[in-house]
């Protein structure tokens, strides 16, 4: 039998039955929406985690004292083992590095004339703002000093230049600083959250600064950019070198963003997997619906079954006409669900703008494979079970 | 053109065995015109469904053209069936959501053949058993006697060689039936082998060659002539089994 | 009509149609049972976290240095502020009434070594206090002694896979380990435990709080453990302790109390929620299911139009129709939900019987809420085909005309 005429067998025999063909299609599309929807909001989920980690380039290596044996956190504990400044200058002067951030951060109360706010502070270097990508609204950032010789600056996150300033320009003024005073050279321009940390409510100020003012020997943490001329390993390699130098052990770790990637791209991918396993229950409901309906009608054309095979049918022909009509219900089943989910897209866009959703032509053209291949499982037993029946049986069944 | 040769069937009625078909042998020429008749249960519908290749016998032997086909799987019988053997039934059995065109032509469809070819063949059957003007009509807008001649259009559509008819007036009045009948046989006068299985003693005495079962064996299988001559074809098939 | 004959009336038809009654079964019992194993596990993660608070010991409060002004930012995490906290703070806040026991940490990490072996490992100073607010106790020696609050001693406590790293099978006990700089003998191994809320006690060294702190030249404190008493008021002592802070330190409230109760509420509230919203997805194939019930349901009508014409013919109302077809469709659910709840519980104890420390916790609303979407579904799509079969005209359909 060819093509155009399967075809149209098989559309006119779903259209013949029209509500029940309707009723399959909005069962299966449902379950096909809550799998596309819900895999997408994982992914989204995903995608917009990624994206809070990669806002600062992929071309960064963190170095952190202690080994990876103590997790890593070993940056904001006491350690035996410090990471100075001078290691971060050292660094600063290898090949390919483009900027080098050395970090301690604290909590501190800020003062100005008679307001003051408890905020976090961030001792950094120079070249914080562009390697954080921090817009400098009013004034300018940290001068690009020598690491050792810090001076008394300050740049406010804009939560705290409004909590202490209001709307007056503070660029030029003074704030205490736990008991030390220090100006203020400019103002950082609102930036969000980054994974429940406020960067407006934080104030920076000069590593050597916050050593001074926490009575921290080591530094927390060293941010090294480079440029993509070097690969992440050969940096790294150069950087480890360097330090056991000037240590006489590999009492740090390093961390590269790929590997950081890697890892939360691990984690991460369980939400999608999540997101698409419980929209798959539904559609296995959606799936059973369809097997069901057609049991029913295979059932209740065993006569037209049987005519088939007397005038000549094969059983593998009988067997893809049912096929063909469970791959219909599950495509139009699919389109419809695919439908419904712009659909919803466009609600949650509408109310809700902030919702991290992501509907590629991936997800579009997978969502309809899926609903092909189920839909031909779902209808593979009553397409055997029409196959299975003599032409003989089938006419007397009449 | 058939041959069979100790045919036996035994189908499960609820939980005994019925005996369909004892030891059932038979020979049929080209063009012939049979009939087969006999009381409710003598095997006789049974008899057509093997003629036909739609069941298989339990034990014997069938040659169609000198072709043995209990050794042809169920894929070559439908071949054999669709080019070469056309089916009434006593309830027509067309598809209701076809047209009448659409039911005629489903033979070919179904062995894939193009549009224009089925086109041409369906006009031409439908003009001869005279429905041209009904064609895009469904079956629920058909009279009964339009119904079977649908019925019969779609079984020679095909141009086969043998054409088996199942109580093919059962369901009609003896006008529509009469209109039947004078199609199914002009087809035979073209050279169309047709055997019919009836109950009807007046159909059944139309044709040439009367076959009557009783309790799924043949009790008689004779042919009149106009002359008044009986040949019995039984006594002819012992003879020839006895020379042998 | 009775029920017991409505069963048999409807029991019958099931078994008439054995394919469609069975795969109709299923597709309730799919949605039924993934909404009670899916908020099972939400649950038993709330379960999960509810024991390990209540690991750790009593009521607990935590004094950490700094203090965040926003709103529902989290608490100051680095443990770094101009001022330190120091061991005195600690022990005038033990004096508070209700505070049964202080526990002051100076954490840091450093190298411990012993004969060839060495490993960096976190570190933790404090006191035999701090064992019992966390409820730790030893496997081989002792714990810190209360001397450990105020002297300096060369002693330390071994996690025990520290312990099995620097000394493999042989004796700990008495032994001495580098620690960074100085020597210590090793009083105590600490028993084999798990995590606990991220840190692995297993992966750590005790040593006294003032030795901590002359081993990283620094006094100031990481946090302050404070246990109160069961009857003591939380909050009064809270204020209790920003109070004597603010007096200690030139008037500056630079703290943050956090109470381990605040804490596990907010947990509560995420994974509650969480656990709702997943209810609440899994619903959907229930939904899905009360569809194919009204596909079914109107098949029917149409195929026993006859069926129905007769039993008007012979005195049914239209309402009893009605009510034929819902309490068919009921019954199908009721059956259906049985097997779902069947299999999931089932599911649930062999999981529980393989893995005892996986969390699966059926909450109490789950059996009732899946009953109620499967049962609200399945009336809501019966009502049509019934309303349907119930306005058939008894001569119609008799004559199969309808």
């Amino acid at each position: 039998m060819n093509f155009r005429d399967s075809s149209s067998w098989v559309f006119r025999a779903l259209w013949m039955q029209r509500t029940r063909t309707l009723l399959t299609i909005v069962g299966f599309s449902i379950g096909i929406a809550a799998m596309v929807v819900l895999s997408a909001l994982g992914e989204g989920l995903r995608v917009f985690v990624l994206n809070e980690f990669t806002q600062f380039g992929s071309h960064i290596i963190a170095v952190n004292p202690g080994k990876t044996e103590t997790f890593g956190v070993g940056g904001l504990l006491n350690t035996t083992r410090p990471l100075s400044l001078n290691d971060a200058t050292a660094i600063s002067q290898l090949p390919n590095v483009e900027e080098v951030v050395p970090l301690v951060m604290g909590n501190a109360k800020v003062k100005h004339n008679q307001r003051a706010r408890y905020t976090d502070v961030a001792g950094v270097g120079g070249a914080a703002d562009k390697a954080w990508n921090l817009e400098i609204a009013q004034g300018r950032f940290l001068p690009a000093d020598d690491l050792q010789r810090a001076r008394a600056l300050v740049v406010l996150g804009s939560k705290v230049k409004t909590e202490l300033f209001g709307g007056v320009n503070p660029v030029g003024r003074f704030v205490r600083i736990g008991s030390e005073r220090y100006r203020v050279i400019g103002v950082v321009a609102p930036k969000g959250e980054f994974l429940g940390t406020d960067l407006d409510d934080m104030v920076f100020i000069p590593a050597g600064k916050g050593m001074q003012l926490f009575n921290r020997q080591s530094l927390m943490e060293i941010d090294i950019f480079f440029n993509p001329r070097s690969t992440s390993e050969a940096m790294a390699d150069k950087i480890s070198q360097l330090l056991i130098e000037r240590h006489g052990f590999e009492d740090f770790t390093l961390i590269t963003q790929d590997q950081v990637l890697v890892t939360m791209d691990n984690i991460l991918s369980i939400l999608t997997f999540a997101g698409a396993g419980l929209g798959a229950i539904s559609l296995l409901v959606g799936a059973v619906g369809i097997t069901t309906i057609l049991m029913i009608t295979v059932t209740e054309r065993t006569a037209e079954v049987g005519l088939l095979r007397a005038l000549g049918g094969t059983t593998l022909t009988v067997r893809m006409l049912f096929l063909g009509e469970a791959l219909v219900l599950g495509l139009i089943g699919g389109i419809c669900g695919v439908l419904l989910v712009a659909f919803l897209l466009l609600l949650i866009y509408l109310f809700v703008p902030g919702l991290p959703v992501a509907l590629s032509p991936t997800i579009v053209l997978g969502a309809l494979g899926i609903s092909m291949i189920i839909g031909l499982l779902a209808g593979s037993q009553p397409a055997a079970s029409a196959a299975k029946m003599t032409p003989i049986d089938a006419l007397r069944a009449e | 053109m058939i041959k069979l040769e100790a045919i036996n069937k035994t189908y499960q009625v609820g939980g005994s065995p019925l005996r369909a078909l004892r030891d059932v042998s038979l020979q049929i020429g080209s063009g012939e015109y049979l009939s087969v008749m006999g009381p409710s249960g003598s095997g006789k519908s049974t008899l057509l469904n093997m003629i036909g290749l739609l069941d298989r016998p339990d034990s014997g032997r069938y040659w169609f053209d000198q072709v043995a086909t209990e050794e042809l799987n169920e894929e070559r019988r439908a071949h054999l069936r669709g080019e070469n053997i056309g089916f009434i039934f006593q309830s027509f059995h067309l598809i209701n959501r076809l047209s009448a065109f659409e039911n005629v032509e489903l033979p070919m469809m179904l062995a894939g053949q193009p549009l224009k070819q089925r086109r041409s063949a369906v006009a031409d059957v439908l003009a001869m058993v005279g429905l041209s003007q009904r064609a895009s009509h469904k079956p629920n807008q058909l009279s009964g006697g339009q119904l079977q001649r649908v019925a019969i259009a779609r079984a020679i559509v095909m141009r086969p060689r043998l054409l088996l008819a199942d109580e093919p007036t059962g369901n009609l009045d003896s006008k529509s039936g009469g209109e039947v009948i004078d199609v199914l046989e002009k087809l035979n006068q073209d050279g169309i082998t047709l055997i019919t299985v009836t109950h009807d003693q007046q159909l059944g005495d139309r044709a040439r060659r009367h076959i009557r079962m009783v309790d799924g064996s043949i009790h008689s299988d004779q042919t009149t002539y106009e002359n008044g001559h009986v040949n019995d074809h039984r006594k002819t098939q012992k003879s020839r089994d006895e020379s042998i | 009509m009775r029920v017991s004959d409505q069963f048999s009336f409807n029991r019958q038809i099931f078994l008439r149609h054995k394919v469609r009654t069975g795969l109709l079964l299923l597709a309730v019992a799919i949605g039924v049972a993934s909404v009670i194993l899916l908020t099972s596990l939400g649950e038993g993660a709330r379960g999960y976290v509810d024991r390990e608070f209540s690991a750790l010991g009593n009521r607990i409060l935590i004094v950490l240095p700094g203090r965040k002004e926003t709103t529902g930012g989290g608490p100051p995490i680095y443990g770094a502020a101009p001022r330190d906290l120091t061991l005195e703070d600690a022990n005038a806040l033990g004096r508070i009434p209700g505070v049964l026991a202080v526990a002051p940490i100076i954490a840091g990490t450093t190298t411990v070594a012993h004969s060839s072996r060495s490993r960096e490992v976190i570190t933790l100073g404090s006191s035999d206090k701090f064992f019992a607010v966390r409820q730790l106790e030893v496997g081989v020696g002792r714990i810190l002694s209360p001397r450990s609050r105020s002297e300096p001693l060369a002693v330390c406590v071994l996690g025990i896979k520290v312990k099995r790293e620097l000394f493999g099978n042989s004796r700990a006990l008495g032994e001495w380990v580098r620690v960074g700089d100085r020597r210590m003998r090793v009083i105590g191994v600490l028993e084999e435990r798990g995590e606990s809320l991220g840190l692995d006690m297993r992966d750590m060294l005790l040593i006294p709080v003032r030795t901590a702190e002359q081993l990283f030249d620094s006094p100031s404190l990481y946090r302050i453990l404070l246990d109160i008493a069961p009857s003591a008021d939380s909050d009064k002592i809270q204020e209790k302790i920003l109070k004597l802070i603010r007096s200690r330190h030139d008037g500056e409230e630079d703290v943050t109390v956090i109470s381990q109760d605040s804490m596990l509420a907010a947990f509560d509230n995420i994974l509650a929620t969480l656990t709702m919203a997943i209810a609440a997805i899994s619903s959907i194939s229930l939904l899905v299911a009360g569809i194919l019930i009204m596909n079914i349901s109107l098949i029917s009508v149409s195929q026993r139009r006859q069926e129905i014409g007769l039993l008007k013919a012979i005195g049914a109302s239209s309402r009893q129709i009605k009510q034929l077809f819902i309490g068919e469709s009921l019954l199908l659910i009721s059956m259906g939900s049985a097997l779902g709840i069947g299999f999931a519980f089932a599911l649930i104890t062999i999981l529980a019987g393989l893995w005892p420390s996986f969390p699966l916790q059926p909450p109490n609303w789950a059996v009732p809420a899946a009953l109620v979407v499967a049962f609200g579904t399945g009336l809501v799509f019966s009502i049509m085909p019934a309303k349907r079969a119930a306005a058939l005209d008894p001569v119609l359909a008799l004559r199969g005309l309808q």
